[in-house]
C-alpha cells in the first residue's frame, strides 16, 4: 500500500488531554487523565482490558463526555462538539463496514457527507483504495472480503475524508498473527507516508513498540507512564509498567545501614550493597530484566540458588530460580552445545544491583 | 373412508328407525339445532324447554342462515343436526329441494293456514312457521334530529333527495330477510316497476352490508340513520333502550320464521318435542318476551300481549296487501340476488352519482323549470331503472343453470354477472351525464 | 473475522431420527393442511358441467371488471397500509431502540397489543370512536363544523388495517435495532454523519432485513383479512369478494376459489420477494458485535416531543380497545361523543354464562401455540441444521398457511375429515381437537418465523462442542439447541397464542357445539343482537385482558433470560 503517492496534506496537529475525568455512576472510568500527543506523532494507548484506553479513545472521538477537564484538538477545546463535527477518524475494532454498501459507497460515505462534488468524490475514492491497494476491489460488498481487506477497507473509509486525527481501535486484533506483522508494518508507513497524528489503541505491548514513536500505558483509568517505547522498557516508572513491558524480575526488601554502607535486605539470608549514588526510598523493590542477570561466574553479586523450572525459548533458556524465600527468572542465550542446568541443580545467579532499577514498594 | 361413510349413514339409518318406534316414550338427551337467530333468542326458548321436558338438553350452534344451509349440505353425509331454524322460508325451500329436511305433522291445534298472504306451513310438512315478522324500515331518533331528517312511512320515501346517504340494507344474496324484503317489493309492484323503486331507494343508500344485523347495528349506534330491516330486530332494539323507531311500509308481507327437521336427524324423538313445543301455547307466549318481540302465528296468543303489539290476525293493513308466491320467489333466488349484487351492491358509487346528479337537477328545476331538461331527467330515472334481464329470462333455466354450477354445461355464472355488471355501469354513467346536463340546461 | 466462516454450515449427514420427524412433519401438514385446502381448491380448476381440468376461470377473473377493480383494490390497500404501518411503527421502535426512555418494556408490550383485536367487538368500537358518527367526528362536527372520513371506503381499511397490523413492523424493525452493532452508528457518525441523514443511510438499511420481515407479514394480512373490509362494507377487494362467493347458498360457482388461489398465490409472492430483497450474506455483519445501538440520553425538549409522540401514536393505537372498554361497561351508546350511562351489568352476564367461552380459549389457543412451537422449532431445525431434500418445501408449505383464508380452512376440515368416523359414529370433524388444529395450522407461520430466527442467532459451533462431548444429535437438540432458543420459542409461543386466542374465520365452521366453542364465537354470537353489544364488548375485553396479560408475563420472562445469558436473545417474529 506503499507505493501509492502519499496526497498533499495540511500540517499535523496535536492532540492534548488535560485532566479529563469520566465516571459511568459509581464506576470512575478515568482517572484525571492528561497527555500531550505531539503533531504527526504515532501514539500508542497501551494497557490492559478495561484501563479505559478505549474510553479515552472514543472520549476524543466524541462517543464519550467528560465529566471534567478539557479535550483539544489542534488546539481547539472538542469537549462540546458531537461526534460528527470533530473530524477525528476512527477506525472500529469490528471494522464496522456497513454490509448494504459496496466498498467503493463504504468509502465515499464520508465524503458525501461533506458535500463534496460527485467527481471529487469519486477521485478520493479511488485515491483512498489505492493506497490501500484495494482499488480492484470497489465494487465487492464486504461480505465478500477477507479479515484483512476489509480492515484496508476502514482504513481507506477513514483516511479519505482527511481526518485531523487518525484514530485507531484494536485495529489488528481480529487478524491473524502473521497477517499482523504485516499490516501493522502497513499502517506504519501509511501514518509516515500521510504525516497524520495517530492515536492507536492496544493491549499488545509488541504491537505498541513496533510502530509507535509514544506510548501511555494506562491501568485502572489512569495514566501510569508516557514515553517511548524504549525510555518504558528501561525506565518504567512503576512495578505495573515494568510488568507490562514484557517480563520483569521483582525483589522486595528495605535499606538498611550496615556500618558505612547501605544494604538492601531481602529477608534475612540475603544482602546487596546499595551501588554509590542510587537513592531508593526506605521500602523499596529492585527491578530488573531476566537478561540482566546471568548464572555462574561473572560480574555481579553471587546469590546461591536452587533451578525451580526450566522452559526452552530457542534463543535462550529461560530459568526460574529460587532463592530464599523468592523466586527470580533468568534468560541465558543457548549455544549449540551448551549444558543447560536441571530443575533442582544449585546454581549461582550474579546480579549487578547498579544495572538494577529501585522502585518504591 | 367410502366404507365408514356407507357405515356412518347405515347406522344413522338403523338409529332413526330406532327413534322413531321410540316416539311414543318421552323425548331425552341432547337436542342439536342449528340457527341464525341470536342468543337473545334462543336462550330462553333454551331455558323454556328444557324446563318443559327434564333430560333434554338444547345444543344450540349458531350460524348465519346461508352458513347453515351449507353446512348441512356439507356434513349430511354423517349428519348430527337435529333441527334448522331460521328466518327465512328460502332457505328451507333450499333444504327441502335438496331433500335435506325430514316430514312431520306436529300435534299443535289453533294455527291457521295463512298469516296475512302467507302460507305458515309448507304444504308437505317438510318445514313449518312457528312466528311471523314483517319487513319495515328503522330509523334512529338522535341521529334524524341531529341532521334534521324526515320520518319515512313508505319506501318510496327511502328516494327522495333527504334520505341521500342516510339509508342502509343488507344484501339480500347475504340475508334472507332481505331478500323477502325484496322479493315482496318485486311481487308487490311487479318486476319493472319494483326494480325501479329499488334502485331508486339503492341511490340513497349509504352502505350495503354483508350480513343481516349489519343494518340494525349501524342504526343502532347512529352510523346510518335509516336501515330496511325485520320488525323484530328494531322491536329488540328498543327493549335494550336504544333510542330507534320502527314503522311497516303498506307494501310489506307478513312471512312466517321457520323450524324444520333435518334428515336423518340423530335425535329425531327430541327434535319433534321441540317444534311441538314451540308451536304449543306456551312456546308461543315465550315469543313475546321482550329480547325476542316476534309476533304469534297462533292468534289466540296475542290476549296475552302488551298493550300495542301489532296483531297481523285483527289488523288488515298488516302484511296482507301482498299476495307472496313462492315458487315465483324460488324460481329466480339466485337471479335476483345475483342482480342486486351487481346492479346496486357493487355499482353503489356509479348509482350513487347517478342519483346525486338526478337529485340535483330536480333541485335546479324546482326553482327554475325547464321542458327540455325535464324530459332528460326522466330518461335519466328510464337508464337507471333499465334490467338487463326481464322476469321471464331471469326465471328461465338457462339463467337458473347458470347459478346451480357443477351438473349441466352452459353459461358460466362469472361471464353473465359481468354482462350485468358492464350494463350497469354504462347506463349509470349515461343516467349522470343526462342528470348533469340537465342541471345545466335549469341553471 | 472472514465473515464466510461465520454463517451456519449445513450438516452432511442426515440422522434416521431427523428423517422421521421430517416426515411426521410432511404428514401432518399434508392431512391438515394441503388435503384439506386442495379439497376446496380443485374447483376452481374445473370446468363447468363436465368438471374437466380448465383455466378458463382464472380468464373469466381477469375479464371481469369486479375482479380485476378488486385486486387492484387489495394492492392498494395493502400498500398502503405498510405505509401507514411504519409511520406509526418506526417512532415507537426508534425511541425505544435507540434512546435511553423510561417505560420502553411497557410501550412494546403495549404496542403489541392492538394484534389483539377481537373479531366484531372491535369493529363496532372503532366505528363508535371514528366512525362517521363516532366520538370524535360528533365532537368535531359540534365545535368546528367538519368530520374526517377516517372510516370511509379503501382508506378507511388503510387506516383500521394499520392500527391493527403495525405491531408486525414494531415487534421486528425494534428486534432488528436491537441487533445493530453500535459501532456500525458510530463509524458514520465519526465520518460526519448524523441525525436524520444517519438514520436514513445507516441505521434503516441495517434493520431492513426486519422491516421488511415484518412489512410483509403486514401486506400479507392486509391482503388477506376479509373481516376489516367487510365491516366497513368495503366489497370490490379479493378477500371479501372470496368469502361471500364461498359462503353464499345457491352458488356452486367455482370464482370464490378461484380468488382464493389469487390470493395464496399473491401472497407466497410477496413474501418471496421480500425473503428475496434482503440476502442474508450482505447483512450477516449486523448480528455481530456488541450491544446494539447506542442508546442516548434526550435533552429535555427532546424527550417532550418523544413523549408526546408516543402518547398520541398509543392513544390512536390503543383507541378501539379504549372504545371496547367503554361499550363494556356502557348502558346505551348511540349517536353521542360518550355513552349515555354505566353498568357493570354485562360482565356480570359474561361471567355468569359464558366462563366455558374462556377456558376452551385459553385450552385452544395454548394447544395450538404448542404445536406451532414443536413444528416450527423441527421445521426451522431441518430448513438450517441439515441438508435433507424438500426441506424448503416444508418451510414454505408452513408459510403458505398464512395465505389461506380462514372460511377456505373450515370448509376444507368439514369436507376432508366429516366422512371420518369414530368408532361411536361421530364425525371426526366434530371434535374439538380440529378447532385446535385449524387455529395450529392457521398460526404455524408465526411460531415457525420466530424459531428461525432463535435458531439463526445459535452458532453451530455450540452444537458441535455437544457432539464432541459425547452428545447425541437429539440430545444435543434438547440440551443445547432447545435452551438457547427458549427465548424465540416462548416468543413464537405468544404470538401464536395471542392471535389464536381472537380467530373467528376458521373456527366459525368449525364449532359444533356450545359447550365447545371458544372466545370469538361467543363473542360472534353476542354480537348479533342489541341486547348482546354490551356483553360481547365484555367478552372482548376479557379476551384482550388474558392475552395481554399473558404476553407481559412473557416478556419478563424472556427479558430475565437475556440478562440471565447476556446473549442476544428472542427476535419476535410474529
Amino acid at each position: 500500500m506503499s507505493d501509492a503517492t502519499a496526497p498533499q496534506r495540511a500540517a499535523p496537529i496535536g492532540v492534548v488531554i488535560e485532566a479529563v475525568n469520566l465516571s459511568y455512576g459509581a464506576n470512575h472510568v478515568l482517572k484525571d487523565v492528561s497527555l500531550e500527543v505531539a503533531p504527526g506523532e504515532f501514539f500508542a494507548f497501551l494497557g490492559p482490558s478495561g484501563c479505559g484506553k478505549t474510553t479515552l479513545l472514543r472520549l476524543i472521538a466524541g462517543f464519550a463526555r467528560n465529566d471534567t477537564g478539557r479535550v483539544l484538538v489542534g488546539g481547539q477545546d472538542v469537549s462540546g462538539l458531537p461526534p460528527w463535527k470533530r473530524d477525528v477518524g476512527m477506525v472500529f475494532q469490528s471494522y464496522a463496514l456497513w454490509p448494504h454498501m459496496s466498498v467503493r459507497r463504504n468509502v465515499a460515505f464520508g465524503l458525501e457527507e461533506r458535500g463534496l462534488p460527485r467527481d471529487q468524490i469519486e477521485a478520493r475514492v479511488d485515491e483512498a483504495l489505492a493506497l490501500v491497494g484495494l482499488k480492484h476491489l470497489g465494487e465487492r460488498r464486504p461480505s465478500q472480503l477477507s479479515g484483512g481487506q476489509q480492515q484496508r477497507v476502514a482504513v481507506a473509509r477513514t483516511v479519505a475524508v482527511r481526518p485531523k486525527v487518525l484514530l485507531l481501535d484494536e485495529p489488528l486484533s481480529n487478524l491473524d498473527a502473521k497477517l499482523r506483522v504485516q499490516v501493522r508494518r502497513e499502517l506504519r508507513e501509511l501514518q509516515q507516508s500521510l504525516g497524520l497524528t495517530t492515536i492507536f489503541v492496544t493491549h499488545d505491548q509488541e504491537e505498541a513498540n513496533t510502530i509507535c514513536d509514544r506510548i501511555a500505558v494506562m491501568a485502572d483509568g489512569a495514566v501510569q507512564q508516557i514515553g517511548t517505547p524504549m525510555a518504558l522498557y528501561e525506565r518504567p516508572a512503576n512495578l505495573f509498567v515494568a510488568n507490562f513491558l514484557g517480563t520483569a524480575n521483582a525483589l522486595e526488601g528495605r535499606i538498611a545501614q550496615s556500618g558505612a554502607e547501605r544494604v538492601f535486605e531481602i529477608g534475612d539470608a540475603i544482602r546487596l550493597p546499595v551501588p554509590a549514588g542510587a537513592t531508593p526510598p526506605a521500602g523499596a523493590r529492585l527491578v530488573f530484566r531476566p537478561q540482566d542477570v546471568r548464572l555462574g561466574e561473572g560480574p555481579g553479586v553471587p546469590l546461591p540458588g536452587v533451578v525451580a523450572h526450566r522452559e526452552f525459548l530457542g534463543a535462550s533458556i529461560r530459568y526460574a530460580v529460587r532463592i530464599g524465600a523468592s523466586e527470580i527468572v533468568v534468560d541465558t542465550p543457548f549455544r549449540a552445545g551448551d549444558a543447560p542446568s536441571a530443575p533442582g541443580e544449585a546454581v549461582t545467579v550474579r546480579l549487578r544491583p547498579e544495572a538494577a532499577l529501585w522502585l518504591a514498594a | 373412508m367410502l366404507l365408514s361413510r356407507r357405515l356412518a349413514v347405515g347406522a344413522a339409518l338403523a338409529f332413526a328407525v330406532l327413534a322413531g318406534g321410540a316416539q311414543a316414550q318421552a323425548p331425552s338427551g341432547k337436542v342439536t339445532v342449528i340457527t341464525s337467530f341470536s342468543k337473545d333468542v334462543t336462550d330462553p326458548f333454551k331455558k323454556a324447554f328444557e324446563k318443559a321436558y327434564p333430560g333434554t338438553t338444547l345444543e344450540v350452534q349458531n350460524r348465519n342462515t346461508n352458513a347453515a344451509v351449507k353446512y348441512i349440505e356439507e356434513t349430511k353425509g354423517n349428519n348430527q343436526t337435529d333441527l334448522m331454524w331460521a328466518s327465512a322460508p328460502d332457505a328451507f325451500e333450499v333444504l327441502k329441494g335438496k331433500k335435506l329436511l325430514q316430514s312431520f305433522k306436529p300435534s299443535a291445534t289453533g294455527i291457521p293456514d295463512k298469516i296475512g298472504a302467507f302460507p305458515i306451513n309448507d304444504p308437505d310438512g317438510a318445514y313449518f312457521g312457528f312466528a311471523a315478522s314483517g319487513y319495515g324500515i328503522m330509523w334512529n331518533e338522535r341521529y334524524v334530529k341531529g341532521n334534521k331528517l324526515p320520518e319515512p312511512k313508505e319506501w318510496q320515501d327511502l328516494a327522495k333527495p333527504a334520505y341521500f346517504d342516510h339509508v342502509s340494507i343488507a344484501a339480500p344474496s347475504r340475508s334472507g330477510t332481505t331478500h323477502l324484503t325484496i322479493e315482496t317489493i318485486l311481487q308487490g309492484e311487479g318486476w319493472a316497476k319494483g326494480w325501479r323503486a329499488i334502485k331508486e331507494m339503492g341511490g340513497n343508500f349509504r352502505q350495503v352490508t354483508e350480513r343481516s344485523f349489519g343494518v340494525p347495528d349501524a342504526v343502532n349506534s347512529g352510523q346510518v340513520g335509516y336501515g330496511v330491516v325485520i320488525d323484530f330486530f328494531a322491536f329488540s332494539a328498543q327493549a335494550s333502550g336504544f333510542p330507534v323507531k320502527f314503522v311497516y311500509p303498506t307494501v310489506t308481507t307478513i312471512v312466517p320464521a321457520n323450524v324444520a327437521i333435518v334428515a336423518n336427524a340423530p335425535n329425531r324423538a327430541g327434535a319433534e318435542a321441540f317444534i311441538n313445543y314451540l308451536l304449543s301455547p306456551q312456546g308461543q307466549e315465550v315469543l313475546l318476551e321482550p329480547s325476542i318481540r316476534r309476533l304469534p302465528i297462533n292468534p289466540a296468543v296475542y290476549a296475552k300481549a302488551p298493550e300495542g303489539y301489532p296483531n297481523p290476525f285483527k289488523d288488515a293493513t298488516l302484511g296482507a296487501r301482498v299476495k307472496f308466491d313462492v315458487d315465483v320467489s324460488e324460481a329466480r333466488t339466485a337471479a335476483v340476488d345475483a342482480l342486486f349484487d351487481q346492479l346496486v351492491t357493487f355499482q353503489l358509487d356509479g348509482l350513487k352519482a347517478a342519483t346525486k346528479a338526478i337529485h340535483e337537477a330536480d333541485a335546479a328545476l324546482a326553482k327554475k323549470d325547464n321542458a327540455q331538461a325535464r324530459a332528460l331527467v326522466s330518461e335519466a330515472r328510464d337508464l337507471i331503472a333499465a334490467m338487463p334481464v326481464t322476469d321471464a329470462q331471469a326465471a328461465s333455466p338457462e339463467i337458473r343453470g347458470a347459478f346451480t354450477g357443477g351438473k349441466e354445461k352452459g353459461a358460466r355464472q362469472a361471464e353473465l354477472e359481468q354482462q350485468w355488471a358492464a350494463f350497469a355501469k354504462e347506463k349509470y354513467a349515461q343516467a349522470k351525464a343526462k342528470a348533469e346536463e340537465a342541471a345545466k340546461l335549469a341553471r | 473475522m472472514t465473515l464466510a466462516l461465520d454463517r451456519p454450515r449445513r450438516r452432511l449427514f442426515l440422522s434416521p431420527g431427523q428423517a422421521a420427524v421430517a416426515l411426521a412433519i410432511g404428514l401432518f401438514l399434508l392431512a391438515f393442511l394441503v388435503v384439506p385446502v386442495a379439497t376446496v381448491m380443485y374447483v376452481a380448476f374445473t370446468e363447468k358441467g363436465t368438471g374437466a381440468f380448465t383455466l378458463v376461470n382464472f380468464l373469466d377473473f381477469a375479464r371481469t371488471d369486479l375482479f380485476v377493480t378488486s385486486f387492484r383494490n387489495s394492492m392498494y390497500v395493502s400498500t398502503m397500509s405498510v405505509v401507514v404501518a411504519s409511520a406509526l411503527a418506526l417512532p415507537l421502535a426508534y425511541i425505544t431502540t435507540r434512546f435511553e426512555f423510561r417505560g420502553a418494556l411497557i410501550i412494546q408490550t403495549l404496542g403489541f397489543v392492538p394484534l389483539i383485536m377481537p373479531p366484531f367487538a372491535g369493529a363496532v368500537a372503532m366505528q363508535l370512536i371514528f366512525g362517521r358518527n363516532g366520538s370524535l367526528n360528533l365532537l368535531l362536527d359540534d365545535a368546528f363544523g367538519f368530520k374526517i372520513p377516517l372510516m370511509e371506503g379503501l382508506n378507511g381499511v388503510v387506516f383500521v388495517q394499520a392500527l391493527h397490523y403495525f405491531p408486525f413492523i414494531l415487534v421486528n424493525l425494534s428486534a432488528a435495532l436491537r441487533n445493530i452493532d453500535r459501532a456500525m452508528e458510530e463509524a458514520a457518525q465519526n465520518l460526519g454523519c448524523s441525525g436524520f441523514r444517519l438514520f436514513r443511510r445507516i441505521v434503516f438499511p441495517l434493520a431492513l432485513p426486519g422491516y421488511l420481515a415484518g412489512a410483509s407479514l403486514v401486506f400479507v394480512k392486509v391482503f388477506d383479512d376479509l373481516a376489516t373490509p367487510l365491516l366497513l362494507n368495503v366489497k370490490d377487494m379479493l378477500a371479501p369478494q372470496a368469502y361471500l362467493r364461498v359462503t353464499s347458498i345457491g352458488i356452486a360457482d367455482p370464482m370464490g376459489y378461484v380468488i382464493a388461489v389469487v390470493l395464496i398465490v399473491v401472497s407466497v409472492l410477496a413474501m418471496w420477494l421480500s425473503a428475496r430483497a434482503v440476502k442474508s450474506g450482505d447483512y450477516a455483519t449486523t448480528q455481530r458485535g456488541g450491544g446494539g445501538l447506542a442508546r442516548r440520553r434526550m435533552r429535555t425538549w427532546e424527550s417532550a416531543i418523544a413523549y408526546a409522540a408516543v402518547s398520541f401514536i398509543l392513544l390512536l393505537v390503543l383507541s378501539p380497545h379504549l372504545g371496547l372498554a367503554l361499550l363494556s361497561f356502557a348502558t346505551v351508546w348511540s349517536f353521542s361523543p360518550l355513552p349515555d350511562g354505566y353498568t357493570a351489568a354485562h360482565y356480570a352476564r359474561v361471567l355468569g354464562e359464558s366462563s366455558v367461552y374462556i377456558k376452551n380459549t385459553i385450552v385452544y389457543a395454548a394447544l395450538a401455540a404448542t404445536i406451532d412451537i414443536v413444528i416450527g422449532g423441527a421445521i426451522a431445525y431441518l430448513v438450517l441444521r441439515t441438508k435433507l431434500i424438500g426441506r424448503d418445501l416444508l418451510d414454505w408449505a408452513a408459510s403458505a398457511a398464512l395465505a389461506v383464508p380462514g372460511v377456505v380452512l373450515g370448509i376444507g376440515y368439514l369436507r376432508t375429515f366429516y366422512g371420518v368416523t369414530l368408532p361411536d359414529g361421530r364425525p371426526l370433524a366434530t371434535l374439538w381437537i380440529m378447532i385446535v388444529l385449524a387455529l395450529a395450522i392457521r398460526r404455524l407461520p408465526y411460531a415457525l418465523r420466530a424459531c428461525h430466527a432463535a435458531l439463526q442467532q445459535i452458532s453451530v459451533s455450540l452444537e458441535e462442542a455437544a457432539e464432541n462431548l459425547g452428545a447425541t444429535k437429539a440430545r444435543t437438540v434438547r440440551r443445547i439447541v432447545a435452551p438457547l432458543m427458549a427465548g424465540g420459542i416462548l416468543a413464537g409461543f405468544i404470538s401464536s397464542f395471542a392471535t389464536a386466542a381472537v380467530e373467528l374465520s376458521a373456527t366459525l365452521m368449525l364449532v359444533q357445539s356450545n359447550s365447545d366453542a371458544p372466545l370469538a364465537y361467543g363473542l360472534y354470537v353476542f354480537m348479533q343482537s342489541p341486547a348482546g353489544r354490551g356483553p360481547g364488548a365484555a367478552l372482548g375485553v376479557i379476551a384482550v385482558l388474558i392475552v395481554g396479560v399473558c404476553t407481559y408475563l412473557s416478556h419478563l420472562v424472556i427479558e430475565r433470560g437475556q440478562r440471565q445469558r447476556g446473549a442476544a436473545g428472542a427476535e419476535v417474529k410474529s
